[in-house]
């Protein structure tokens, strides 16, 4: 494992009296392509502000490479950031936003030429230097703003959903080329995005938050296999989450009926969230199933039918290439490592009542 | 084949309306012929004789016989008949060639075998065809007598020697002079010495009036838009006051707060020790003191035009430029200042042009005082254009006037024409999003 790079320390962040951040640890390795994920709202950007230094924290220290940095300003952290919207200096050309940093530091010229075109060929914009930033497309901006970024050398490059602007085709082209360029450049990514598809596609850890706490730490394997709770579940892909209680170690029960399962560790008879994903259920005939129900909804989603099926008072959603008549009876059957289960979360509600 | 359109041609263009009656047109070629009958019997010769009067501007001067005055021919009034004159047989001339054309057409649509259309069917299709123009036409006649007469007249007027005391009708006749007045102005040593020493100040006065509040008001708006300011809206609201009250009044009041002797500012000022400021008086504060009124009342145009852009400057470039190390000053200069620019380099060149003219700052602050001996007619802070008032309203200098304000046209014509074709910002006007 290669050293931590940054670590956050009990962070916190109010706007108003509503906490954006609250109270979060978080260590990131060097090296690392780590992404924050969560919904708009979720205290994301938030953490990657202060990270590069545009938000002071409330209380929480945020240490680079063991130093802590709170007090610095953004251009002695080492740390870059890419913005949602490029924030390419639209008066200069393609040269002269490259440049601008190292004008600042007063780099001689040749080094700079030499710097920047390096940089062009890293992003594959060679020629390009004359040009007009406004001439160029959506996605050769974004390699400006990136090559603006990486022109400093910095430890960390921090990007606040930069392929939001982009067309999906291209997105996806983009999210590739980040990765490549990750992994030749050797920097730390830290990558915020409300893309879960995103974030699992690009990311070695993902970190899942929601307001403003840290749902769950992990590989995008792990997040999306083993969710730690009904939201990171509920966020990551589609799911059934169903309500159940964990009879003992390896058997769950849930739908009238018991389960074996690969979960252990909980309380006897505790109440417990259970998540099946949809491309997990298989759908067989009616006597087959481990339960039985009726399909109500079909609908076609390129690559596979997505069906909602109906049993015992709840809706399962299934993945499948085969598709079921409307109103046919079938059965539904799982593995034991197919069912997840979760903690369950005490809401506000509940916690009232 | 028969040439009829040749034929029909030429015999409208020996009278009017003989082409549409060769061109079995009955009712129009009697219309046309009578509008010619009409034209030759009762418009020809007084358009003949108003196009005399405006070649030889009169030739009977006024005389006193026993007495008694005997009114002689009244120049000016000659000059302007003879415009309209001009104008009324240009006019006729565009309808004689119309109907010509007319003759033609219709004598190539019989070639072609088409029975030529009658007068109700021709006077449809005119009303169809020439809808737009009927409805333009009124003002575009009004704009002939209203504008462009005037315009032409005033023009004219340069050519002349139309002055007081001995070229003033109707006692006195007006001559033709032809560019006598544009040599005199520039070789007459009392109006070549004014006209450049009001020039230079006109130019002086326009580029630092328009640049001085300019980047005040880029000044204001820079700071009420920067980040720890509270309550934007009051301190916008506050500064935006001078601009909101009529320029006059504040002007006049101004006049009154500067006034050498009982003006409030020289009372404040001995009040505190200090000694009175000739505010007006003085031929170097008095042009100071213009600057610094112009400066009060114009800074909150350019501020509030300059917060616009501000605001649309995303504060991502900001923090773009932070990462890169910008500090306060080098984002100023180097994303602030030439985006502000960007975009509003128009104004600055429109706001000279303004100040050129600027004639009711002058005017009602300082009434071009105080007076330089050694100008004609003006002093030491008039303008061109205050200058030209007093050559026409106090003196009756309209020749000299009229060469002064061709002048002053073609300069302001250039620097408009310069802004437009030649301003960046004109081109790439989308550039801010």
């Amino acid at each position: 494992m290669s050293r931590k790079i940054i670590e956050l320390k009990n962070l916190t962040k109010s706007y108003n009296g509503t906490k954006a951040v609250d109270n979060i640890n978080l260590f990131i390795r060097e090296n690392e392509f780590i992404t924050l994920l969560g919904p708009s709202g979720c205290g994301k950007t938030t953490t990657l502000r202060m990270i590069g230094g545009f938000e002071n924290p409330d209380s929480g220290d945020i240490l680079f490479e063991g130093v802590r940095i709170n007090d610095l300003p953004p251009y002695k952290r080492n740390i870059n950031t890419i913005f949602q919207r490029y924030a390419l200096f639209t008066h200069m050309n393609v040269y002269e936003n490259i440049a601008f940093g190292l004008r600042i530091k007063k780099t001689p010229k040749d080094e700079m030429d030499r710097r920047i075109k390096k940089m062009l060929k890293l992003v594959e914009l060679e020629g390009f230097e004359k040009r007009h930033v406004d001439s160029l497309s959506g996605g050769q901006q974004q390699r400006v703003a990136i090559a603006r970024a990486l022109v400093n050398e910095p430890k960390v490059l921090l990007l606040d959903e930069p392929l939001a602007a982009l067309d999906l085709k291209l997105r996806k082209e983009m999210q590739i080329e980040l990765m490549d360029m990750q992994k030749n450049v050797g920097i730390t990514f830290i990558y915020v995005t409300h893309d879960q598809e995103e974030a699992l596609t690009m990311s070695d850890t993902v970190v899942v938050m929601n307001n403003g706490v840290i749902q769950q730490v992990g590989s995008p394997v792990d997040i999306y296999n083993e969710p730690k709770n009904r939201f990171v579940a509920d966020f990551i892909g589609e799911s059934n989450i169903l309500e159940g209680v964990m009879i003992e170690d390896y058997l769950v029960e849930f739908a009238g009926k018991k389960f074996k399962c690969v979960d252990k560790g909980f309380q006897h008879n505790e109440p417990v969230d259970v998540v099946i994903r949809p491309e997990d259920i298989d759908v067989t005939r009616r006597e087959d199933g481990l339960l039985e129900g009726v399909v109500t909804s079909v609908v076609f989603k390129g690559v596979h039918y997505e069906m909602l099926v109906e049993s015992n008072g709840f809706e399962y959603m299934i993945h499948s290439t085969d598709m079921q008549e409307v109103g046919s009876e079938v059965g539904l059957t799982f593995g034991p490592e197919d069912i997840h289960v979760m903690k369950r979360e005490v809401t506000e509600i509940e916690k009232q009542g | 084949m028969v040439r009829y359109s040749a034929k029909a041609g030429v015999l409208s263009a020996i009278f009017m309306g003989l082409g549409q009656l060769y061109n079995r047109q009955v009712v129009k070629g009697i219309l046309f012929l009578l509008a010619e009958i009409l034209y030759i019997i009762f418009i020809l010769p007084y358009n003949i004789e108003s196009i005399r009067g405006l070649i030889t501007l009169g030739d009977k001067p006024q005389e006193i016989v026993d007495g008694k005055i005997i009114q002689g021919d009244h120049s000016i009034f000659l000059m302007v008949f003879g415009i309209i004159s001009v104008i009324v047989l240009l006019l006729f001339i565009v309808f004689y060639l119309l109907n010509i054309r007319d003759a033609i057409a219709v004598g190539k649509q019989r070639e072609h075998g088409r029975v030529p259309a009658g007068f109700i069917n021709s006077l449809k299709t005119a009303s169809e065809k020439g809808f737009p123009y009927l409805f333009l036409s009124p003002a575009v006649i009004l704009i002939l007598f209203i504008t462009v007469v005037p315009l032409i007249f005033g023009i004219l007027i340069a050519f002349t020697n139309y002055s007081s005391p001995d070229h003033l009708p109707p006692r006195n006749l007006v001559d033709w002079v032809g560019f006598d007045n544009f040599i005199n102005l520039f070789k007459l040593s009392t109006f070549s010495r004014t006209f450049f020493g009001v020039a230079l100040w006109t130019v002086v006065w326009a580029v630092v009036s328009s640049v001085t509040a300019f980047f005040t008001g880029m000044f204001f708006a820079v700071l009420i838009n920067s980040k720890g300011v509270a309550v934007k809206k009051f301190w916008r609201t506050i500064f935006i006051l001078p601009w909101a009250m009529p320029g006059f009044i504040s002007i006049l009041i101004m006049r009154n707060m500067f006034n050498g002797q009982f003006g409030p500012i020289n009372k404040y000022l001995q009040a505190i020790g200090l000694g009175a400021v000739p505010w007006l008086a003085d031929k170097t504060w008095a042009k100071i003191t213009c600057l610094l009124v112009n400066l009060w009342l114009a800074f909150p145009y350019y501020m509030a035009m300059i917060s616009g852009v501000l605001t649309s400057i995303s504060n991502e470039l900001y923090e773009a430029a932070s990462i890169e190390g910008a500090n306060a000053v080098k984002q100023f200069t180097k994303i602030t200042l030439p985006i502000v620019m960007y975009s509003t380099a128009p104004l600055l060149i429109m706001g000279i042009a303004h100040n050129f003219n600027n004639f009711n700052l002058i005017y009602l602050l300082t009434m071009g005082n105080p007076t330089n001996t050694s100008y004609s007619y003006a002093g030491h802070t008039d303008i061109l254009l205050s200058w030209l008032y007093k050559l026409t309203l106090d003196q009756s200098q309209f020749h000299m006037a009229s060469v002064v304000s061709i002048i002053i046209f073609v300069i302001v014509a250039v620097m408009s024409v310069i802004n437009f074709s030649y301003t960046k910002s004109f081109r790439e006007e989308d550039m801010v999003q």
